[in-house]
């Protein structure tokens, strides 16, 4: 584990030691650092619950890459994967300095989902999140060899027998997303985690489960076909031509479910000590999602522009309140305990 | 798909005139697979840019030569100072290092060598040509039928400790718990992680690994000299070119055994999550359970040798067919190997066959040319590698344990995980003085989470019925497979006890 | 088997074996066992059904063996000593210094960075082992595997090893 803390008062003695031993070091730090007045003064941290190397190291990546140019500081980031989440979040509300030079940067979906199965460590309203990064809505997909060529032949089925579905985790928004459609529709659908979005995809294909549930964006390839999505609308009709709209179809009436939504998150109390750091934070963040530079750094990292979409403080906290409501609805589902 | 012969010569002719990257490739790749907690998967993220930078063609060959002879380089500290490179060299260990104890560690080189080269050529050819039927198997090895083939690798704790069974299956079953450490699959109810967060996701396997192997070697080898025994040590030292060239004989002697135990790691590492150690412990399993002589396992015998060295790179040909023809990778280098092509806008699945056929079967050209080349570069080196064994262990063992340690750090960039090897190398220590099997530990550690995967998921999608085990035509086949190779060996034991005891009627303690 | 290879290098002692220390293993296993159903009593059938299948057949294992040792002790076969576990007895120190250094090494490493820590261990654990003697050479040892384990490790390949002050001043520089 990288001590943050540690590291930044070690570079600020380096960066020290350096300038006093004259030219090299010098000449290589920003400008802004002589005056050292506003916020940031160093290279702010982020913690991120997920491994280095997957789709949040790359979202991170494309997003604060062009953020840096307005914070006119390095963003760092730190991986700590295990337990869906629950380490880098204990890490952060552990370790973190509430100074807002610390942020995390999570999945809020099934993150907060974590929380409705099992509490974590530290009080929930400790920390929330203030900017959304992208919204990849669930998605009903089937192998394109499947006998199910449309959603209601699935629907159909379930109502014959009980159809197995493959979902990465029981504790997910598209988990909840296949339980909403079974509880309204009449279908028996029997969840089948299977340990993340690459395991289920095989799963799907293998045909070892009927069909799957993921987040839109992790399926969108040859060999599988979309067949619903949770949302208002089909942000890439090109790519998902079969998929229906479930709220439309089946007349769910609910927000959409999105099933990936990054988003950055801070602790409370370092919003409250200091507001004027946060408000630069936001102000600034703001700005890449119109950057031309950003849309180019998303395409790079080949993810569909379509599921970028900026959501602020409030939005986040409704879709938290939602998907944990939803959970709590399913409680008993996830965590295989009958009391609720 | 027709199979085109001219366009696999060409191929061939092509992938030869990429020897500049594959030679550099191949080094790499034994340096990495060499050291415990690298691996091709890791090692292909941090070159990432690099290879994102290459033509596709020639990333691609990068990769899969880098893939490949990460396998072969993790036999080579398994097979001197006792520790696997990675989790698919596990059972190689087990008959390399006395060899080399016996001052044969050029001979074990040549050996691995051999059998890796041989056994990934022969897949990586059959995998070409029959990749078409081949690519089915991952739509018939379900759950149901995993449990089985997991259940083949861990009835090698059983055979493993033949001297004292007892004390064997005492191992393999505590492995099998400190394996059950961590969330189940299904309502990821943490179990047995004494509040750690940092084992919610089981044990992670390379400090289990480092720790059992490497560190409680480190600890107990101080006491002598070097790692070879005296006999060891005279032979080493009177060692030349003679010694390698032993080996090749004595492994290309073991033809029909390199052949079929690769095929058992092409077939399992098709299937997309099972992975090298499965298939080193089926292999060697299957290798014993068939052998003439059993009892030399364990003591530095050939077969135990050849079979996870060439079962384990029968895998790596294995792992690109479900890429290739499915679209899903049968492993995470293959995974990496998926983004990479997808990055520069190739799509793998069975489009890619019949839009870039260069690219598809390019890959397995580009392993193919990879052992060919490899063997050409790696087999002069045993005589100087096999060296390392006479270095006093005043030098070896810190330097094993700060290495292997750091090692097991990388993964996951944990403090906790050096601790967690170190723990690891306390019970492998005592483990070792007390008579108990660092291996059959390890199996447990490694195949009890996959079993209880595997077995729940079976479980879960039968809704509860335990009969489900019973439930699939393949699986059953394989069931009486297993009981065959479970009794058989027993009863030829006893046939070969009852022919001795006739012949010996004193019979004196081996 | 590497185990064997041990034991049949440490001369053999007459008389009843110690059998003591073959047990750690187990009662270890044992406790991990007790411990690991504590934390499974309450939860969902799935949790429970490998663990307990695996822990019973481990427990009635375990049982096997203590009566098994414990018959040997009674016929006077064997005694409840500690036997190989600590044998060579001249290494107990050597050993016990061995381990405490490692815990030193993770405990600073996550500080100090690998390569100024690397060094230090790799430095004092070879005198330890060494009695002190070539100090020259242990020092030229430590010094080329830390500078070299930084080089590929860190500057070329740019790992995930610890980093530390050394890491970070050489940052600034390369």
């Amino acid at each position: 584990m990288t001590d943050y803390e540690n590291d930044v008062s070690r570079r600020l003695f380096l960066k020290g030691a350096g300038a006093t031993a004259g030219a090299g070091a010098l000449s290589m730090l920003p400008i802004q650092m002589a005056f050292a007045a506003a916020f940031p003064e160093q290279n702010i941290q982020v913690f991120v619950p997920t491994r280095a190397g997957g789709g949040a190291d790359r979202n991170l990546r494309a997003f604060t890459g062009v953020w840096k140019k307005y914070v006119k500081q390095n963003f760092e980031a730190g991986f700590y994967p295990g337990a869906a989440g629950r380490v880098g979040y204990e890490t952060y509300m552990g370790k973190a300095k509430a100074d807002c030079y610390n942020l995390i940067f999570g999945n809020m979906g099934p993150e907060v989902l974590n929380w409705v199965v099992k509490k974590p460590t530290f009080p929930l309203d400790s920390y929330f999140y203030f900017a959304q990064v992208d919204a990849d809505p669930a998605c009903v997909f089937v192998s394109s060899k499947s006998k199910f060529k449309h959603i209601d032949d699935i629907i159909a089925e379930g109502k014959k027998r009980t159809l197995t579905v493959g979902t990465s985790r029981l504790a997910h928004p598209a988990s909840l997303g296949a339980l909403v459609l079974a509880q309204k529709t009449g279908a028996r659908f029997n969840l089948i985690p299977l340990s993340g979005g690459r395991n289920t995809r095989g799963g799907v294909t293998t045909g070892e489960v009927d069909f799957g549930v993921l987040p839109a964006s992790s399926v969108l390839r040859k060999k599988i076909k979309v067949l619903a999505l949770f949302d208002d609308k089909n942000p890439l009709p090109k790519r998902m031509p079969d998929a229906v709209l479930t709220n439309d179809h089946f007349k769910l009436g609910l927000p959409p479910l999105i099933a990936g939504a990054r988003a950055f998150g801070i602790k409370k109390e370092a919003v409250e000590k200091y507001p004027e750091r946060f408000k630069v934070l936001t102000d600034t963040l703001q700005k890449v999602y119109t950057d031309p530079a950003y849309k180019k750094a998303v395409v790079k990292t080949k993810a569909p522009w379509e599921f970028i979409k900026y959501g602020n403080a409030e939005d986040c906290a409704k879709y938290v309140k939602y998907v944990t409501d939803l959970g709590q609805d399913y409680r008993s589902l996830l965590t295989g305990k009958k009391k609720t | 798909m027709e199979i085109d012969w001219g366009l696999f010569g060409e191929l061939f002719a092509r992938t030869f005139s990429f020897w500049w990257v594959i030679l550099p490739a191949i080094l790499l790749g034994l340096i990495v697979g060499a050291i415990p907690g690298f691996s091709a998967a890791n090692t292909i993220i941090i070159l990432l840019p690099m290879t994102l930078a290459m033509e596709p063609e020639i990333g691609l060959i990068f990769m899969v030569a880098l893939y490949a002879s990460s396998r072969m380089g993790a036999g080579i500290p398994a097979i001197l100072v006792n520790i696997p490179g990675t989790a698919g060299a596990a059972a190689t260990p087990l008959d390399g290092y006395p060899m080399t104890k016996q001052g044969r560690a050029q001979q074990a080189l040549a050996i691995s060598f051999v059998a890796s080269v041989f056994g990934g050529l022969l897949t990586t050819l059959i995998a070409l040509v029959a990749m078409p039927w081949l690519s089915q198997v991952a739509y018939h090895l379900h759950s149901v039928e995993m449990i089985v083939i997991m259940l083949f690798g861990i009835s090698l704790i059983a055979t493993i400790a033949a001297k004292d069974t007892l004390k064997g299956l005492i191992a393999g079953f505590f492995g099998l718990m400190i394996g059950y450490i961590g969330a189940d699959v299904v309502y990821e109810t943490p179990r047995g992680t004494f509040g750690f967060l940092e084992l919610y996701d089981k044990v992670p396997l390379i400090p289990a690994l480092v720790g059992l192997f490497a560190v409680s070697e480190a600890f107990a080898v101080i006491e002598g000299e070097s790692i070879l025994t005296k006999r060891g040590m005279a032979a080493m030292q009177k060692a030349g070119w003679k010694e390698t060239w032993e080996g090749v004989t004595m492994a290309m002697s073991r033809w029909w055994h390199i052949i079929w135990t690769s095929i058992i790691g092409l077939v399992i590492g098709i299937v997309p999550g099972a992975g090298a150690a499965i298939a080193s412990f089926v292999a060697y399993q299957q290798s014993k359970t068939f052998s003439k002589t059993p009892e030399l396992y364990g003591t530095g015998h050939l077969d135990g040798l050849v079979a996870p060295e060439s079962a384990n790179n029968g895998v790596t040909s294995g792992t690109l067919i479900p890429l290739l023809v499915i679209g899903v990778p049968g492993g995470a280098t293959a995974a990496i190997m998926a983004v990479v092509l997808q990055y520069h806008g190739v799509t793998v699945g069975p489009d890619l066959f019949e839009n870039q056929p260069e690219l598809a079967f390019g890959a397995f050209t580009a392993m193919a040319v990879t052992y060919a080349i490899m063997i050409l570069t790696v087999l002069p080196l045993a005589r100087y590698m096999s060296k390392i064994t006479v270095v006093s262990t005043t030098y070896m063992a810190p330097i094993i344990i700060s290495f292997t340690l750091v090692g097991a750090f990388v993964p996951r960039a944990y403090v906790f995980d050096m601790y967690l090897a170190l723990a690891f190398g306390v019970i492998g220590y005592v483990a070792r003085k007390t008579g108990y099997h660092v291996a059959a530990i390890l199996i447990g550690v490694i195949l009890g989470p996959l079993l209880e995967n595997y077995f729940l998921r079976a479980l879960r999608i039968s809704e509860g019925d335990v009969l489900v085990i019973f439930s699939s035509g393949i699986g059953n086949i394989l069931w009486i497979l297993l009981i065959i190779s479970l009794f058989v060996p027993m009863y030829l034991d006893k046939r070969r006890q009852r022919q001795r005891e006739q012949a010996l009627p004193t019979t004196t303690d081996c | 088997m590497a185990d064997d290879e041990q034991s049949t290098d440490n001369p053999k002692p007459s008389g009843p074996k110690p059998l003591g220390g073959e047990l750690i293993l187990p009662i270890s296993g044992l406790l991990f066992t007790i411990y690991y159903f504590t934390t499974i009593i309450d939860v969902p059938w799935t949790a429970q059904v490998s663990a307990f299948f695996v822990g019973t057949i481990l427990i009635g294992l375990i049982a096997a063996l203590i009566i098994r040792t414990s018959l040997r002790v009674k016929r006077g076969e064997a005694t409840l000593g500690l036997g190989p576990l600590f044998a060579p007895k001249a290494y107990i120190p050597k050993r016990l210094a061995l381990l405490g250094l490692t815990l030193a090494y993770i405990f600073f490493i996550q500080w100090g960075g690998f390569t100024i820590t690397t060094f230090f261990f790799l430095l004092f654990a070879m005198l330890l082992l060494s009695d002190g003697k070539k100090k020259g050479l242990i020092f030229g040892i430590s010094l080329a595997l830390s500078i070299g384990g930084y080089l590929l490790f860190i500057l070329a390949f740019n790992t995930r090893f610890p980093r530390g002050p050394v890491e970070t001043l050489l940052k600034d520089v390369f």
